[in-house]
């Protein structure tokens, strides 16, 4: 078949069939807009709140912060009435957006499962984080394996395509499990593993085998760069790609892991296999071993108040984060719950109550530290000049139960305006 | 391990504000009389009472009112709680608290039974644990009463009880027994897991037919109870009436007691809701299931209250026209894709625009102690303070029919009372002390204990 016509059908389906076809993405890609959001409390988390501030934004990026804050004329003025301004919420452990195909639970090591192939844009859900103000999410597997596979960051644009929404040159994470889920999962299939240490030794097997893989692969580019044309290289093998690419601290370790005992197991793990924890997620119990994680510098993505939901919960307590954060961890509060997601700042605002956060830590639980644990931190989360223009204006406090987004911004564009009728989604106009 | 109840920051905190007291649970048991003066009293009925007093003797709110207007009674425990906000104990209106423990361990899980969708004979009291260690992490947030419901998986799956969150004993803490029963028309009740394994009901159709059929069967149970009252009082009368000759065999016969009917506990335990004298809680989510319910409850004459409703946003006239209250939420139910986002946060508040009452529900356990902040959330899209205040206190005990004794701090009601250091709604308020029936209840749970033991430095 020639090329022609096929070409032709996609050129016309720009034309036609978004008009046609309910649920594509619908309008033109999102012009970065020059604004001027002024009369705001700006919680900036990294310096301060600064009362009656402004912040300039060209180019999806923040050019100016502060009181007296000039901009062009040409800029669109957003006036804030006093109202509160922050960086966009960033969700450090998400299962949005993946359907059922969050697991591939069929083998307790499967690293070269690639999230990517799996997102689903057009989920709800994504809107809807949106509109509680996230703005950045961490996409992970579940924890069905003690190796579950490669994450995706996606930003919040609902209404792009499906590659517009992915946070560029964000670091590769991967996602590792532990305790109960895959103990459960192969337990039931009589299978290994059906014990923590079945889980372990699954892991350290893996571990061991991708040692050797990336040793052999970096014998053949030894030789290859000495110029040995003889050389032959080892077969590929996407698992071991993956694992090798931990052992080389290419990609970021997420661990899903409840118990204190877990958690000093994974840090020795890593310590035996010359890789880094960035964080442990759930983290139910840091608590109790904080100062040991404070000391490896690993981040932890915790609920705020969940607990008993299954016996690796039972001694999970809402004073987790900040008994931990006291001890000098680095904490984030995640959803790992479309729900949550929609009110993380609630969630973060809970740790002012238990445990005596400020403000200041609290939000820095939803911005900062997860934009760390992703490895953004230099890009978003919070509201300085460099950053992207992820901003979100609340209509009350947002550390309480009484503020909601009014206007969440992604690179410097509107993407909910819950003025707006429907969906309340400027670039997003199916069904309503 | 580390047991108290004083040395942490919190309770350091309380021991500064509640010097006069002794910190363990019941130490007032049937105290002469305690007293909370300078706080700032969310009365409920008579408005907001800044610098107020309340005096509470022998578990009953005896007087409240401005300082200058109460006097305090000779010989009575003063409490300075100046700067605290204080309010009655908060009631939520659906929880599994007594029922489980740790979710995913189903031997301590005491639900639901699913073998069969039509049970109401299943009572919540029969397996109610007051010592659960849920019950105390929901007081410590101030839920001093709180409805226990079985599971929704059937459409009948037993009998609510109205419990009390502190108490020597399950039968102390079970207040109101068999106080209503869930008629669940969700869907989820139908049991169709899978094709091949389908049983009965296996559709909306055949859940409606079962109840029906529940229905009709208890109104025949009730007829056959009837009629053997009669022929037994017949008998009895019979009895009493000095004996006539008459024909020896008719004489036999009229000697012989009516042999009363087999006792049927499911068919029995339908029968006060038959005659009116319970309430019936309707659950169901989407307009349809919500009109066949209601369908289905007025064709047995069924008093009832509505549940849920979540995604019933079209139907609201229809809602209100039916004058009864709805229990709403959880309002962090996901809206169905066509939905906007706040559908469901804002339910509570156009329900109201409609004059409709409105009670919230945790329907969780572990966290029932969220209670308020759903509450505080539905205010943020529409629903009055006042209202969401009502809708977590005065509401729900009028709608359990306990309203004189709950949901307000008035003079003669149980002193169910909460002392915190702020809003009651918002999340970052730190309740400081709980009364239940005028007792100042242990803040110590089993995680005050573990944040104890481990937030040493």
């Amino acid at each position: 078949m020639s090329r022609t016509p096929i070409r032709y059908l996609a050129f016309v389906s720009c034309l036609c069939l978004c008009a046609l076809l309910a649920g594509a993405q619908q309008s033109a890609p999102p012009v970065h807009n020059e604004l001027l959001i002024k009369n705001a409390i700006v919680m900036t988390v990294t310096h301060g709140d600064i009362k009656n501030g402004s912040v300039y934004v060209k180019d999806g990026k923040i050019v100016a912060v502060g009181e007296n804050v000039s901009a062009p004329a040409s800029a669109t003025v957003i006036d804030a009435g006093g109202k509160y301004l922050t960086p966009g919420i960033i969700d450090s452990h998400s299962h949005i957006a993946l359907g059922d195909d969050i697991n591939e639970a069929t083998s307790p090591i499967t690293p070269q499962m690639m999230m990517m192939d799996a997102f689903d844009y057009q989920d709800k859900a994504i809107y809807r984080g949106l509109a509680g103000g996230v703005t950045t999410s961490l996409l992970l597997h579940g924890s069905a394996n003690m190796i579950g596979g490669q994450a995706i960051v996606i930003k919040h644009k609902y209404g792009a395509n499906r590659d517009a929404m992915l946070f560029p040159g964000a670091p590769r994470s991967i996602k590792f499990a532990s305790g109960e889920n895959p103990k459960r999962v192969y337990g039931h299939k009589d299978q290994l593993p059906s014990t923590r240490m079945g889980n372990f030794a699954v892991q350290r097997e893996a571990l061991v085998q991708a040692q050797e893989y990336r040793r052999d692969w970096d014998d053949y580019d030894a030789k290859v760069k000495k110029g040995d044309k003889d050389a032959k290289a080892p077969k590929r093998d996407l698992k071991m790609d993956a694992l090798a690419d931990v052992l080389r601290g290419k990609l970021l370790v997420q661990i899903h892991c409840y118990r204190a005992d877990e958690l000093l197991t994974e840090m020795a793990m890593a310590k035996e296999f010359g890789y880094k924890v960035r964080a442990f997620h759930h983290a139910l119990e840091a608590y109790k071993v904080a100062d040991q994680l404070a000391a490896q510098g690993v981040a932890i993505a915790t609920f705020s108040d969940w607990w008993g939901f299954k016996q690796e919960a039972w001694d999970a307590i809402p004073w987790n984060a900040v008994i931990s954060m006291r001890k000098g961890v680095r904490v984030a509060i995640k959803s790992d719950s479309e729900d949550f997601a929609r009110r993380l700042n609630q969630e973060a605002a809970k740790t002012i109550r238990y445990g005596g956060a400020t403000e200041d830590e609290a939000l820095k639980m939803i911005t900062l530290n997860p934009a760390w644990i992703i490895g953004v931190d230099d890009r978003v989360g919070s509201i300085d000049v460099g950053k992207d223009a992820d901003l979100v204006l609340w209509d009350g406090p947002p550390l309480s139960t009484f503020g909601i987004p009014e206007k969440v911004m992604i690179d410097g564009d509107v993407y909910f305006d819950r003025a707006q009728p429907g969906f309340g989604m400027p670039h997003y106009k199916e069904g309503m | 391990m580390r047991k108290s109840s004083v040395c942490n920051r919190s309770g350091l905190l309380i021991a500064l504000v509640f010097a006069t007291f002794t910190f363990s649970s019941h130490c007032l048991a049937q105290q002469k009389s305690t007293v909370l003066k300078g706080g700032k009293l969310l009365t409920i009925t008579h408005g907001v009472i800044e610098n107020g007093v309340l005096v509470m003797e022998n578990g009953k709110i005896t007087a409240i009112g401005a300082a200058a207007s109460v006097n305090v009674p000779s010989g009575a425990q003063v409490i300075d709680v100046t700067g605290m906000t204080v309010y009655p104990g908060l009631i939520d209106s659906e929880t599994a608290l007594g029922l489980t423990e740790i979710s995913a361990e189903q031997s301590t899980n005491d639900l639901i039974e699913m073998s069969d969708e039509i049970m109401p004979h299943m009572h919540v009291y029969d397996a109610f644990h007051a010592e659960s260690e849920l019950i105390p992490v929901a007081r410590i947030n101030g839920i001093t009463n709180a409805i226990v419901a079985p599971e929704n998986g059937d459409t009948l799956p037993g009998q609510d009880a109205f419990i009390q969150l502190d108490g020597k004993s399950a039968v102390d803490m079970l207040l109101v027994r068999d106080i209503a029963m869930p008629l669940n028309f969700t869907g989820e009740q139908r049991r169709n897991q899978s094709f091949e394994s389908a049983k009965f009901p296996y559709t909306r159709m055949g859940m409606a037919a079962q109840l029906r059929q529940a229905f009709l069967d208890a109104q025949n149970y009730a007829q056959t109870l009837s009629d053997y009252d009669r022929k037994k009082a017949e008998f009895d009368s019979g009895q009493a009436a000095p004996a006539k000759p008459a024909n020896k065999k008719t004489d036999e016969k009229a000697k012989q007691p009516p042999s009363p009917p087999k006792r049927d506990l499911k068919l029995e335990a339908l029968l006060p809701y038959l005659q009116g004298k319970k309430t019936i809680v309707l659950a169901a989510e989407n307009p349809s299931d919500l009109q066949t319910a209601v369908s289905l409850a007025k064709e047995f004459n069924l008093k009832f209250v509505l549940n849920h409703i979540s995604h019933s946003q079209p139907v609201l006239d229809y809602v209100a026209s039916l004058k009864v209250p709805v229990i709403v939420g959880p309002i962090y139910e996901d809206p169905k894709p066509e939905e906007r986002y706040d559908t469901v946060y804002s339910l509570p508040a156009q329900l109201y625009k409609r004059g409709v009452k409105v009670a919230f529900a945790s329907f969780d356990a572990h966290n029932s102690r969220n209670l308020p902040y759903q509450a505080g959330y539905a205010t943020s899209f529409g629903l009055p303070y006042e209202e969401a205040l009502k809708a977590i206190t005065l509401n729900p005990a009028e709608i359990w029919g306990v309203a004189d004794k709950l949901g307000s701090l008035d003079v003669g009601k149980t002193a169910n009372v909460v002392v915190a250091n702020g809003d009651p709604l918002d999340v970052k308020t730190d309740v400081k002390q709980v009364f239940i029936e005028g007792n100042q209840v242990s803040m110590t749970t089993r995680q005050t204990r573990l944040r104890d033991q481990y937030s040493a430095p």
